[in-house]
């Protein structure tokens, strides 16, 4: 058994040596089709990441005007606890926000200065609405400016962040799709690619494999040089793609990192996780795209 | 043992290749089967070696019945036949031991046996100074032997030569005839299928004959009789 598949791939590597030319245009494309899989599937991959760690500071502060009470504020906390779509609602009284407010400048005397000169704390009360999903954010403001609680509120602050979400939904989606546009593109262009190429070596070595059915070779020897050599355009291909992704990623990664500054987001550590996954996901493609072309050229053209 | 009963071949354009052929080779038997270009000589070496099945009749060969051999089947017999042909059929890029050991390789022969075994046929047909030439750096006798030698890795019960020395002066011819008889000597059937009158009489061995895709004769110790 050794021995057969040693001359198997002694035979496939003659064949990927003999059409040279031919197997690198091969490889080339596979890695094309290799590359514009990897970046939607990290795409895909990043942005759900990206999105969570936006979504995670994303919540909705109500401030309310001084002519609230406290138990109106109660009140309404507890209404917006009611809701189904919410998962948390934190009161922040005029006192907190003060005390936040100091701790969050101890640094400037100028500001800490002023707060101590202060007769009357300005800072508003505060509920900070965080929802399970992203979309819910705009059916609680919804049923709250709907409610009788919304004549207390001063203000709300979430519009800022939802453009920023859509924005960068959009960017993510239409990459996405130019991605995955010309994933297909790809995967059909190499596909024929393998099946020319595979076809091309049954043609280039017909004369061998008439005398290898004439000496009693047996059909799986003789079919199975050609699958060896789409297994090599396979992993060769494979690991070419993750040579040049990886150091692209890096390469890239500060420049996506300073879209989310100030967020919990590190483009490369995500990517460093999921790495593994990109090879396989790469080596498994190139396979099922080498070994069903293959396939397909050796049953029509490798009458055995 | 190869018997041939009421066999015939039909082409696709229905053109007869052979008919009604009925005949029996035993084993050890040299047989030369005789006729002129278009009589159905080469499609009975076809049909042997299962490249061409028969439109009618039954071919058994050492008690298998191949008429309708599963394709899986077919390199099990090609291994107990060895098959030479007019256009040699070796492999330009490989030297001549590269060339017999390939038909070992590619039935899966372990290293060591190769070594030992293409050696040995390369002696029985007198090319062990010549094993590492190519197949453009020998004459056309030689070419011959190497395909010879070829046919011989798997220990043959059945030699089939289709026209072997249709490319060779009288000369390399005679020294292949030669070759084949003392392979024959050997206890292995030889089926010798020629049209080359000089050859077919000197041997002095069965010579069956065909004119039309039939048999016409069939002598023990014939001659070229068309």
């Amino acid at each position: 058994m050794f021995v057969n598949l040693f001359r198997t791939s002694k035979f496939a590597a003659q064949n990927f040596r003999r059409n040279l030319w031919l197997s690198v245009i091969t490889v080339f494309i596979l890695v094309l089709t290799l590359f514009t899989i990897s970046l939607v599937f990290t795409i895909n991959l990043v942005a759900d990441q990206a999105l969570n760690s936006i979504q995670e500071k994303i919540d909705i502060d109500i401030f309310f005007s001084s002519t609230a009470s406290e138990s109106d504020i109660i009140e309404a906390q507890v209404y917006l606890q009611q809701m189904p779509e919410v998962d948390q609602v934190t009161y922040i009284s005029k006192d907190d926000a003060l005390e936040k407010f100091a701790a969050s400048h101890l640094d400037d005397p100028n500001i800490q200065e002023s707060i101590a000169e202060l007769e009357e704390n300005p800072l508003p009360a505060s509920l900070v609405v965080t929802a399970y999903e992203l979309d819910d954010y705009k059916v609680i403001l919804n049923n709250f400016e709907a409610s009788q609680f919304n004549e207390f509120a001063q203000d709300k602050s979430f519009t800022d962040y939802q453009l920023v979400i859509e924005k960068l939904s959009n960017i993510i989606n239409r990459i996405y799709q130019i991605g995955f546009i010309l994933s297909i593109f790809f995967i059909i262009i190499s596909v024929f690619v393998v099946f020319n190429t595979i076809r091309m070596a049954t043609y280039a070595q017909r004369e061998e494999l008439g005398i290898m059915k004439l000496v009693g070779a047996t059909n799986a020897f003789i079919r199975a040089p050609f699958f060896m050599e789409a297994i090599f355009y396979a992993i060769l291909s494979a690991v070419i793609t993750i040579v040049i992704f990886y150091p692209t990623v890096l390469l890239a990664s500060p420049y996506i990192n300073s879209f989310f500054e100030g967020y919990d987001f590190d483009f490369m550590y995500y990517f460093n996780q999921y790495v593994l996954h990109v090879f396989f996901l790469e080596l498994a493609v190139a396979l099922f795209l080498t070994t069903v072309s293959s396939m397909i050229a050796i049953t029509r053209y490798l009458k055995v | 043992m190869i018997k041939f009963k009421k066999v015939s071949k039909l082409y696709p354009d229905k053109t007869p290749a052979a008919k009604d052929l009925n005949f029996s080779i035993r084993p050890g038997e040299f047989v030369s089967i005789v006729g002129q270009s278009g009589t159905g000589k080469t499609t009975i070496a076809k049909m042997i070696i299962a490249e061409e099945e028969p439109t009618a009749g039954n071919i058994i060969i050492g008690g298998w019945d191949i008429t309708n051999i599963k394709n899986s089947d077919i390199p099990v017999l090609r291994r107990q036949i060895g098959v030479v042909f007019q256009d040699f059929k070796l492999l330009p890029k490989k030297n001549i031991f590269e060339n017999v050991a390939f038909a070992m390789e590619v039935s899966g022969a372990k290293k060591e046996d190769i070594n030992k075994v293409v050696p040995q046929v390369l002696k029985i047909v007198g090319l062990t100074k010549k094993t590492d030439r190519f197949p453009n750096q020998l004459s056309g006798g030689e070419r011959q032997r190497v395909v010879i030698a070829r046919s011989l890795v798997h220990h043959p019960k059945i030699i089939v030569a289709d026209e072997p020395t249709g490319n060779l002066d009288s000369i390399n011819a005679h020294d292949i005839v030669n070759l084949l008889l003392k392979i024959n000597q050997f206890g292995t059937t030889v089926v010798l299928v020629t049209h080359n009158h000089d050859i077919v009489n000197s041997i002095k061995k069965r010579v069956i004959t065909l004119d039309g895709g039939q048999i016409i004769s069939d002598q023990k110790t014939g001659k070229y009789i068309l």
